[in-house]
């Protein structure tokens, strides 16, 4: 049975895969002729094993994904009050063509209107352009993700200001 | 924006070249900052180590495992160092 697994597991990035690791403090300890004796073999102290036991469903990953990046209809507008159903459409199931929407909201695809301009004029060997572009991708790129953040400005006023 | 909507407002004409710029455009994006996030869950098999990512994940934000005595997933810290081992059955 897991515990206090944000104290207890470990993970380290390999490559294409992560090796998970579970912290143990102890040995194992079995009962011989009412006598408690140390298996011969098994760990001992503070150690790293490998996972000691199955769970169904436990190791969980979250991170940014490649998610249907072409779908049916246009994903920033409403379906009544409800937000649109959307169907991914891919080459393998021969529905994604001119008419497939990209998935994301209106700024981030004129972000990547800026970007197939950059790539157009990358490929014409127009460097200045191509940079000019970059730069207006990532603004729009970080400009919508602002969008999502509320703060506020707050300074202080100096008790020498002149009003 | 539909593809074609991309197409003629960069000029590109090829359709299969406008779609693969776009799907680059998509994975920067994604690569930078958090438009799409998901989770992916899989089984932690008795006495295995690796697992391997999920093969859509573009930017890895946290590994949780579940916790089975309040069925909670926690966040799991990285090794930063390679630890040092003594014994292994299943060296890489």
């Amino acid at each position: 049975m897991s515990y206090k697994t944000n104290e207890n597991w470990f993970y380290r990035v390999v490559g294409r895969n992560i090796n998970l690791w579970q912290s143990v403090d102890g040995t194992t300890v079995d009962e011989l002729a009412g006598h408690k004796i140390k298996l011969p073999g098994s760990f001992y102290g503070a150690q790293l094993i490998y996972p000691s036991e199955s769970i169904d469903d436990g190791l969980m990953f979250e991170g940014t994904a490649y998610i249907e990046p072409f779908v049916d209809v246009d994903p920033s507008e409403l379906d009544g009050a409800n937000n649109p159903t959307l169907t991914e459409e891919t080459v393998a199931l021969s529905t994604l063509d001119e008419d497939s929407h990209v998935n994301l909201n209106r700024f981030l695809s004129l972000a990547v209107c800026d970007y197939v301009k950059a790539m157009s004029s990358d490929l014409g060997g127009d460097i200045p352009t191509k940079e000019y572009y970059m730069k207006e991708f990532w603004k729009k790129v970080g400009d919508n993700a602002s969008n999502k953040k509320i703060f506020s400005l707050v300074s202080t006023t100096s008790p020498h200001s002149v009003k | 924006m539909t593809v074609q909507e991309v197409m003629e407002r960069t000029g590109v004409k090829n359709t299969n070249l406008a779609i693969a710029w776009i799907r680059d455009a998509i994975h920067l994006i994604q690569s930078n900052s958090d438009d799409q996030v998901a989770t992916w869950k899989t089984n932690i098999v008795d006495k295995t180590r690796e697992y391997p990512f999920p093969s859509n994940l573009i930017r890895l934000q946290s590994i949780s495992v579940l916790d089975t005595t309040d069925s909670k997933y926690k966040r799991i810290k990285r090794l930063v160092q390679t630890p040092t081992i003594s014994e292994d059955t299943d060296p890489e």
